[in-house]
């Protein structure tokens, strides 16, 4: 077994503020693993940053972040009696805890086995990504198909709402996985071709290759990729105007429709966790990955942080999407889709072809 | 045998049993249509009775596809026999019921029913009186619109266009506040006048209100109405031509919205209404989005209206000398000596009112001799315009259900009564 400590902590992530107090807690006994485990730097990347940490992190302020922007357009105050002191950021605490001892009805419709398993097991296409979301030197998996791979497992997400939509053996259920899988083509294509642009223009598919080449960020190379990639979160993550497969007004929270308690709990932050997934995915290809400004006294840790802090950024910016639009009809984000997101998409390929072709990149 | 092959059509006999909900329920869908909707490869959705959004109203919708065939509008959930119970209650005590279909409404509600007195007994109002009715009316409009505007933001997923609408409208509540006493529901339109008189102070404070409110309606435009999301929505979407409107009996705004120039305060001037300059605003496409900007440019409309109100209002009593009370400015103190013994003299009175939603009609049959109605026949714009509502939906789609819903500003309370 000490073999399996030295191989932690031959590859610990190394941060200079807190390594006084690693130091000390690697001297006691039992302790002394945990700390390396979770140092690691592939537990690391997939448990703290940019994985489930950050993830639970980012819940917790975007949700907070999303109702108090909404209110303050809103001529309202937003939550705060939870909390008032910090300004209510712990109602979303105090709703997963409403969430969590409130009763998950099974309805006698519902296929039971799978109604109750697919909202876990969306977690999976959500955790799975992270693997291969480097952020830096943390990082779990190096691969030359990272990014291809990321994309192929985001879209898996849409398969599960899908399921979960058929599982639950309801009119509006039914309505809303239709409407789901007719949103998930519309999409798609277009962000698969966004990212398949700025593909070409780096010339690999790994993530460091990628943001290493980033000297200027592939937003200004490519703003067509950029405003396609931009868009198609958008309705991938079904905020408004294209919030359609949940629409409430119409369909009542479509494919969530009989979920309850902890279960609701859960798909209803799917949407959250997609879009997180989705900026980190913008900020490799878009916004420069993990360079930023040195911080020498963070370590390791300056990556994650920079990478985290864009594609949190990113995520604030688009909350305030909910408090402009209403929502469009399925047939004109189908068409949407179809034919002016995916004619840019098309245009953006052309543009990082023409940009390599000519030589323009450096 | 030929040796071709036969093309023959397929059809699987899948036996159909509508559930037994239906009959125990009364739902109003015989067992044919649900039948015929199974055998035909129809989906039948129940919107409602409750629903995020709409009131307590069920539509029972046939799909083909998204493509709504038939409506069916299940109405009733909050009907409370208003015209039943107005047998049962002096005249004046109907006062306060027959405002409660429309609470935001009151004011035109009022004056419907307190004409139908006033008719009878050829009560002579002072133009005050008739001048701070107008003013109610109108208050009462604007937050009606107000209101629906609300409603079918909400509907689209626009909640901006939900909670602003809704914060302008507590100015016209403080309004109603300053001048009635009560946020809605004021009961202040009385027989022979109005309950009490009001100050300057409160008219030159409606008059900033008022001032407030266009400035608020700017920035409402600009977020909502113009939105490319909402234009989106709502044109083209839910036609009524204007046969069809004429046909199916839309009134109010609806009805101006397919291009039908009808509204009772012209049409049947009442009040004061024929001193005052106003336009009445008509579209022409009959669509939702004309519906919703009729009912805009209403508000504006009502605007200048009650600043005509503020500036001409003359000074004088407000309670009719045809009435026995003590003060000409203030009913306390003898409102059931003046008003509990009214007594109608047989036969039928009718009256049309221009309510916020469409034309709003009061009848009264007398016996002569009670002093309470005989019989009291009483009909709301929704239940008026439920048909043409119902008729819109049909080759819409399935997500447009909710924007013609609050095109049509329906509320389930209003028709039901």
């Amino acid at each position: 077994m000490p073999g399996m400590l030295e191989i932690m902590v031959q590859n610990m992530v190394n941060i200079p503020l807190i390594q006084p107090l690693v130091d000390v807690l690697l001297k006691i006994p039992v302790i002394n693993y945990i700390v390396a485990l979770i140092l690691w730097r592939p537990i690391f990347a997939v448990l703290i940053i940019p994985g489930l940490g950050a993830i639970m992190l980012v819940l917790m302020i975007i949700v907070w972040w999303e109702r108090k922007l909404t209110a303050r357009v809103q001529w309202r105050v937003g939550p705060l009696e939870v909390s008032r002191p910090i300004g209510g950021i712990m109602q979303v605490m105090a709703d997963g805890m409403r969430y969590f001892f409130q009763e998950v009805i099974v309805h006698r419709n519902a296929h039971a086995i799978y109604f109750i398993q697919l909202p876990i097991l969306a977690f999976l296409p959500v955790l799975l990504p992270i693997l291969l979301i480097p952020a830096g030197p943390v990082y779990a998996i190096r691969s030359d198909y990272a990014i291809p791979a990321i994309v192929a497992l985001i879209a898996l997400i849409p398969v599960v709402i899908i399921a979960m939509g058929w599982a639950s053996n309801n009119r509006f259920a039914y309505i809303g996985a239709i409407r789901e899988a007719f949103m998930y083509f519309a999409y798609e294509i277009p962000l698969i071709f966004a990212v398949l642009a700025m593909m070409v223009l780096y010339g690999s598919g790994d993530p460091f290759v990628i943001v290493e080449k980033q000297t200027v960020p592939g937003i200004l190379l490519n703003p067509v990729a950029a405003l396609t990639f931009i868009i198609a979160t958008v309705m991938a993550t079904s905020r408004l105007p294209f919030e359609i497969p949940e629409a409430d007004q119409e369909i009542a929270f479509g494919p969530f429709v009989e979920y309850s308690g902890i279960l609701f709990g859960l798909v209803m932050t799917l949407a959250y966790e997609k879009l997180y997934l989705m900026s980190l995915l913008l900020t490799i290809l878009f916004l420069g990955g993990w360079n930023g400004i040195a911080i020498p006294i963070l370590g390791d840790f300056m990556p994650p942080f920079w990478l985290f802090l864009k594609a949190f950024v990113f995520m604030l910016i688009i909350s305030l999407l909910r408090s402009i639009y209403a929502r469009y009809r399925l047939d004109q984000a189908l068409r949407i889709g179809w034919s002016s997101i995916l004619a840019i998409s098309i245009i953006s390929i052309a543009i990082s072809y023409a940009l390599v072709l000519t030589g323009w990149l450096p | 045998m030929t040796g071709m092959k036969e093309v023959r059509e397929m059809s699987i006999e899948v036996p159909v049993e509508p559930p037994a909900e239906y009959e125990s329920l009364f739902i109003p869908v015989p067992k044919e249509f649900v039948e015929d909707a199974y055998r035909k490869d129809d989906f039948i959705v129940f919107i409602g009775p409750q629903h995020p959004g709409s009131g307590h109203m069920r539509i029972i919708v046939r799909l083909k596809g998204d493509f709504i065939v038939e409506a069916i509008p299940d109405p009733g959930y909050v009907h409370r026999s208003m015209e039943k119970l107005a047998e049962n209650r002096l005249y004046v005590q109907n006062i306060p019921l027959l405002e409660r279909p429309a609470i935001m409404d009151f004011g035109n509600y009022n004056l419907g029913y307190v004409r139908v007195i006033e008719e009878a007994l050829d009560i002579e109002v002072p133009e005050r009186a008739q001048y701070l009715r107008v003013l109610l009316a109108e208050l009462g409009r604007i937050g009606t619109h107000l209101y629906d505007a609300g409603i079918l933001a909400v509907f689209m997923g626009h909640t901006t266009g939900f909670m602003w609408p809704f914060a302008v409208r507590e100015f016209i509540v403080e309004a109603l506040t300053h001048i009635t006493g009560a946020r809605i529901t004021g009961s202040f339109i009385i027989p022979g006048g109005v309950r009490r008189d009001v100050d300057e102070k409160v008219l030159r404070m409606i008059g900033r209100i008022i001032f407030t409110i266009e400035n608020r309606l700017e920035k409402f435009e600009r977020v909502f109405i113009r939105n490319p999301t909402v234009v989106a929505r709502l044109k083209d979407v839910g036609v009524l031509t204007r046969e069809e409107a004429i046909k199916y009996g839309v009134v109010g705004p609806f009805l101006r919205a397919s291009g039908v120039e009808y509204d009772v305060r012209r049409v049947e001037s009442y009040e004061v209404y024929d001193d005052l300059d106003f336009e009445i605003p008509v579209g022409d496409d009959g669509d939702g989005y004309t519906r919703f900007l009729v009912r805009v440019e209403e508000i504006a409309q009502s605007m200048s209206i009650i600043r005509q109100v503020i500036d001409r209002i003359p000074e004088g009593d407000v309670i009719s000398s045809d009435i026995e009370a003590i003060s000409r400015n203030d009913i306390r103190g003898s409102f059931y000596d003046a008003l509990a013994k009214i007594t109608l003299p047989a036969g039928e009175y009718t009256t049309l009112t221009e309510a916020a939603r469409g034309t709003l009609l009061f009848s009264v049959l007398s016996d002569g001799a009670s002093n309470v109605p005989y019989r009291l026949r009483f009909v709301t714009p929704g239940w008026m315009y439920l048909k043409g509502f119902m008729e819109s939906l049909k080759g819409e789609r399935l997500a447009d259900l909710q924007a013609i819903y609050g095109s049509f500003g329906y509320f389930p309370p209003e028709a039901d009564r």
